[in-house]
């Protein structure tokens, strides 16, 4: 009896820590979200633009003067970067998902075993 | 959005704490799209502000008259505008885009208008959040007092 319950305070401790992971996983998918939404505000901005137009970055406390070129260039690159994480972090929330799911139902099981013990017991 | 589509519940069936549980779901949600829709607002008058600047401070009829430039918010120093017909414009990940007033003005129209379209969807969402929240919140009350009734009449009984 003891050993039920000190299983099912592990499992509802871990149960709990993957509950914290997930919700920093989608805290982190949803900071990506609205970078991904900014960039394609910029990428959208930049195709409009002419080529000879005038694009600056803002580094530190200055604009620098940069070529159009480049700057599609590292909007583009950025991008693909945001898309490999998204992706990333969408497994890793998957995955914390089916592991938390897999916990509950060990901890559904156990609690529904312990007063058939409890009821032996007695 | 969190419950899987196409399963209906009969909100009658549920005890008072899955209810409750419900409500206070819903009530995280609704605020969560309240948030957002305040800070889509701000953003919105913001490049309003942006459209009143051009449109009042950045003419030909400015130029060569002496304006005031903030450095701080409690600092100004004199000057004069350089050149009236083009701005440099935020559009986003720190790039800045050298526009003509036009271009600038059309750009800050679409991004109003494109803020304008997602409150108005997001307004729609809120009041059908809403809507949820007040049946769920009916059917709560409802489970309460007939509770309660039927708790004071087994005490009368007994």
């Amino acid at each position: 009896m003891a050993d039920a319950q000190h299983q099912l305070q592990a499992l509802s401790d871990e149960y709990q820590k993957l509950q914290q992971d997930l919700q920093n996983s989608i805290n982190s998918r949803q900071k990506l979200e609205s970078q991904q939404q900014e960039n394609k505000g910029v990428q959208k901005e930049f195709a409009s633009l002419k080529d000879d137009a005038n694009i600056y970055k803002l580094v530190g406390p200055v604009l620098l003067k940069q070529d159009k070129t480049e700057a599609v260039m590292a909007v583009d690159g950025r991008l693909e970067f945001i898309d490999k994480e998204i992706r990333r972090i969408e497994k890793q929330i998957k995955d914390v998902q089916e592991k938390s799911d897999q916990i509950r139902s060990q901890i559904i099981q156990i609690q529904s075993e312990a007063p058939q013990a409890a009821a032996q017991a007695v | 959005m969190a419950s899987p589509k196409g399963q209906t519940i009969d909100l009658a069936t549920l005890t008072t704490a899955q209810l409750s549980q419900v409500k206070k779901q819903l009530d995280d949600e609704l605020e969560h799209l309240t948030n957002s829709f305040t800070q889509l607002r701000a953003a919105q008058a913001k490049f309003r502000e942006c459209l009143r600047s051009i449109a009042g401070g950045v003419t030909p009829k400015v130029e060569g008259k002496p304006i005031l430039v903030p450095l701080t918010t409690s600092l100004y120093v004199p000057g004069t505008l350089a050149d009236p017909e083009n701005v440099i414009v935020d559009v986003g990940t720190g790039f800045y885009v050298e526009k003509s007033t036009k271009d600038a003005t059309k750009f800050y129209e679409a991004k109003v208008e494109e803020l304008g379209a997602n409150l108005k969807d997001l307004e729609s969402i809120v009041q059908g959040k809403s809507n949820n929240l007040r049946v769920v919140e009916d059917v709560l009350r409802q489970k309460v007092l007939s509770a309660s009734s039927a708790a004071s009449a087994s005490t009368s009984t007994s």
